[in-house]
């Protein structure tokens, strides 16, 4: 056979079932029963992000949200440790900007005594004043070596550049040096007394449970929590600046970590599905333009792509690449040509419904685990989507047309206001970026 | 635990099939296991098995360049491949529906690559390749480590003394006779193993896997597995400081360890676990937390064949910790769990964090897929797969300390320390 085969008929696939309702305190719940499943999920999100943060004491909510898993007022970190483990549970807590998040995958067996771990850490933390100080220094030797890292220096870098400072999203969620090496374990008590409570927060359970038996267990453990916490801030970032060329001195590089982007768009945007199937087109997926131009057709590259970060408040959007040296300036053009040509016609039929298909049919392998469907019901109490957001899902984007894509990137992807970030060896790039004429150049470091 | 189901088949050329029906979501795996890694390739070609797995998506007689990927997303699937040691493997999941769309662009590249190949991609790819060693290797802290380490525990005729990824020199010489010479070698039916896992239909999915793969001939003239014989033990204690772009010293060690597949290599997996796995660690616990004197620590043995493996940890230094008291803090561990063996505590923690992963793993079909294939691939046993949390549940601790005795010892050890650029002297 020398053509394509035909394929079958497809089987039809639908978001699993699911649960969701309100204790008295607050908590929402809900609940997943997957019943041919080994595992259960658990992922408890509280409005606890960065964006709920004093800027003073930025950092401080991921510093809480780590410092919970170092123990209870009953179990010190390693009791607490040796106890989840023994389970086989890996309790992990982490923030973003616009929540935080606890909660561990395990053996379906374990739900009620995990749950029961998980609520006391969340419930009556340690907070212990040496776990605080270590984790503390930790967090400040992380940016250390981040600073080393080529990658995560032009991510951090590209956050402080593309923001104006009136808006906190131009740092990490986890804060900068100055304001880490300032907080106290009085700041992480603090915090969460304040920000940890059952009215804004969620518990997802998906996997290898019955829904009752898994209200019970959420009723037994967390029924009685009390408190109530304030909403996050809002706020409205902008941009700093128009196009230039920030060029941060790597010694020695022998590649160039481009982040070449500007604004985009925050999580509620009306052109949600558009703005997601343009960036796939542009740079989310193997055979998009920029990885075809910068990988498959120049060598310039491993990969080159480009994506939104929507939250709460307008998120970055970003196109990303390392490449050699020696081809950074053209690679450089070669990027923002891209940028510019998405804007100039709409893409054909057959590039459009190569991606849309991909987005539309790979929708059942995000789903595949108890973790993947336990984090698609985040979006949904985080950002308050509507409950049906997964049935019509894969109808939303099937309605993007080459025109929908097309007006989108005219107003999403803007390559004249984009800043070019790039780290680097200063010392083989300033003069050839210099002379570039692609707007003017500032060298850090 | 559930049992994976295993059915296997043998094709007339040689090709190894083995099928795992789940039809729970409406998705299949397709997974290849080819039996040539970076441990095949022959002295001023390192890297090249690693290349031409680049190559297996530049398109074969049917099928154009970027085609690959284009026809599997535009189904909705994902797809990659990847090189190591012993082997290189290709994989596809898509929708269930899509089965034969796999079978028939993999079955092609077995086929036919070769009218595809041009010096104009050979050369393009190179540069990918190059710019994928300088992303994760020249300029990536630490990035040298596991190059220096192979080259360091492995002797220098040794199949496994060079990287998969290759020096640049090597890169820069591989050809378009390279590329076909390799591919009449080792890109045989007879030299790989298919997976399928998911939803299918047994025998719809045996004819499919018969037309398309059933035509391509053997190898009648496959080489023998490259002798990978060397002595259990280093014989030597072997030290290197290593200057880089790091603002915190790192501390690597490496023993010579029996191959996976080995009741040795079993404890040692466990007893990497017990150092290294989970906020309880000895590792962990002992330097992170308590002595604090370290940032990180992480603990891992290798899963390869040939002669030895390799048991490797890395640790990184707090600021003002030197790497002289890092290191012997890191031994102090090392010997204690050697010489004390670990507790019941230390071995129900493990087991039950391992039986976790390996039900968090299996739950997705590609992993199922993939294991499937390995074992298949290296042991001939796709069983294995179910016997996982069985084997480490038989590791005691008598087993654990008699492997580490063995083993971890001081003239069986390599040590790479690295070090702020600027203080090194």
């Amino acid at each position: 056979m020398t053509a394509r085969p035909i394929a079958a008929a497809p089987r039809p696939y639908r978001f699993p079932a699911f649960e969701h309702q309100r204790l008295d305190n607050g908590l929402g719940v809900w609940l997943v029963p997957l019943p041919d499943r080994e595992l259960v999920s658990i992922h408890l999100l509280t409005d606890a992000g960065a964006a709920t943060e004093d800027e003073t004491r930025a950092g401080i909510a991921a510093l809480t949200a780590q410092l919970l898993v170092t123990g209870t007022r009953r179990l010190d970190a390693s009791a607490f440790a040796e106890t989840t483990e023994r389970l086989g549970i890996e309790v992990g807590s982490e923030s973003s900007w616009d929540n935080a998040r606890a909660g561990f995958t395990a053996l379906g067996s374990k739900l009620d005594e995990g749950l029961g771990l998980l609520a006391e850490m969340l419930r009556t933390p340690r907070l212990d004043p040496s776990e605080f100080d270590r984790l503390k220094s930790e967090r400040l030797n992380d940016i250390l070596q981040a600073r080393a890292d080529p990658g995560r220096l032009a991510d951090e870098s590209f956050l402080r550049e593309v923001f104006a400072d009136d808006a906190p999203y131009g740092r990490l969620s986890a804060g900068r040096p100055e304001t880490v090496e300032a907080l106290a374990v009085d700041d992480a008590r603090a915090f969460h007394a304040t920000h940890y409570a059952p009215n804004v927060a969620d518990i997802v359970i998906a996997g290898a449970i019955t829904a009752d038996a898994a209200l019970a267990a959420v009723e037994r453990h967390l029924g009685d929590w009390a408190g109530t916490a304030p909403q996050h801030r809002t706020f409205e970032p902008r941009q700093r600046g128009g196009r230039r060329i920030v060029l941060v001195d790597r010694p020695g590089s022998v590649q160039s970590e481009l982040r070449v982007g500007h604004l985009g768009i925050d999580r509620h945007d009306a052109r949600y599905f558009p703005a997601m199937v343009m960036a796939a087109l542009l740079g989310g997926v193997f055979g998009s333009r920029l990885n075809l131009r910068l990988r498959e057709e120049l060598g310039y590259t491993y990969g080159a792509r480009c994506s939104f970060d929507p939250r709460r408040a307008v998120g970055p959007f970003t196109a990303t690449a390392a490449v050699q040296t020696e081809v950074t300036v053209d690679a450089i053009r070669e990027l923002l040509g891209q940028l510019d040509r998405i804007r100039q016609a709409p893409p054909a039929e057959s590039e459009l419904a190569e991606v849309r298909d991909f987005l539309v049919g790979v929708f059942p392998l995000r789903f595949e685990t108890t973790g993947g469907i336990a984090s698609a019901i985040e979006p949904l109490a985080v950002y308050e989507l509507p409950h049906d957001w997964w049935q019509t899902y894969r109808s939303s984007l099937e309605a993007v047309g080459a025109e929908d894509v097309y007006r989108v990137a005219r107003e999403l992807v803007r390559p004249d206001e984009a800043l070019v970030l790039l780290t680097g060896d200063a010392s083989q790039l300033r003069d050839s970026l210099a002379a570039a004429d692609l707007g003017p150049l500032v060298v850090i470091g | 635990m559930a049992q994976v189901p295993i059915q296997r088949h043998l094709l007339d050329n040689g090709l190894r099939v083995v099928l795992s029906r789940d039809p729970r979501a409406p998705l299949v795996a397709v997974n290849l296991w080819y039996d040539v890694g970076s441990r095949h390739e022959k002295a001023g070609k390192t890297g090249f098995a690693h290349l031409f797995e680049h190559m297996m998506f530049q398109g074969s007689a049917n099928v154009d360049k970027g085609q690959h990927f284009s026809l599997v997303q535009a189904a909705g699937g994902t797809l990659n491949a990847s090189t190591w040691l012993d082997r290189t493997n290709y994989f596809e999941t898509l929708p269930g529906h899509e089965l034969e769309l796999a079978l028939w662009l993999e079955a092609d590249r077995m086929a036919s690559l070769l009218p595809a190949m041009t010096q104009e991609k050979l050369d393009n790819q190179r540069d990918v390749v190059k710019n994928e060693r300088r992303w994760s290797v020249d300029n990536q802290p630490y990035g040298s480590w596991d190059e220096k380490m192979q080259a360091l525990v492995y002797p220098d005729a040794h199949p496994y003394h060079h990287s998969t990824i290759g020096s640049m020199e090597d890169l820069s010489a591989a050809s378009l006779e390279d590329v076909g010479e390799f591919f009449a070698t080792y890109y045989a039916p007879n030299n790989a193993v298919l997976t399928v896992a998911g939803d299918f239909e047994t025998d719809e999915a045996l004819a499919m896997i018969g037309r398309h793969f059933g035509p391509i001939p053997a190898n009648a003239t496959l080489p023998p597995a490259p002798d990978m014989t060397v002595d259990p033990l280093i014989g030597g204690g072997v030290r290197e400081t290593v200057p880089d772009q790091v603002p915190l010293p790192r501390l690597y060690l490496a023993h010579r360890i029996p191959p996976f597949g080995t009741d040795a290599f079993d404890a040692l997996d466990v007893a990497a676990d017990i150092l290294g796995a989970g906020r309880a660690s000895r590792l962990y616990a002992s330097l992170v937390r308590e002595q604090r004197l370290a940032q990180d620590a992480s603990v891992f043995v290798f899963p390869i064949i040939g002669g030895a493996s390799m048991f490797a940890l890395w640790i990184t230094a707090r600021p003002g910790v030197t790497t002289e008291a890092l290191e012997a803090a890191t031994l102090a561990e090392l010997d204690r769990l050697a010489a004390d063996g670990p507790s019941d505590a230390d071995l129900e923690r493990v087991n039950n964090l391992h039986a976790a992963h390996v039900a968090g793993a299996l739950e997705r079909i590609s992993e199922r897929a993939d294991r499937l294939s390995m074992y298949t691939c290296l042991f001939d046993e796709p069983e294995r797969i179910n016997t996982e949390s069985s084997r480490w549940e038989a590791v005691d601790a008598g087993r654990v300390t008699e492997a580490l005795r063995a083993s971890l010892r001081v003239d069986n050890r390599v040590t790479l320390t690295y070090v702020p650029a600027e203080t090194a002297s």
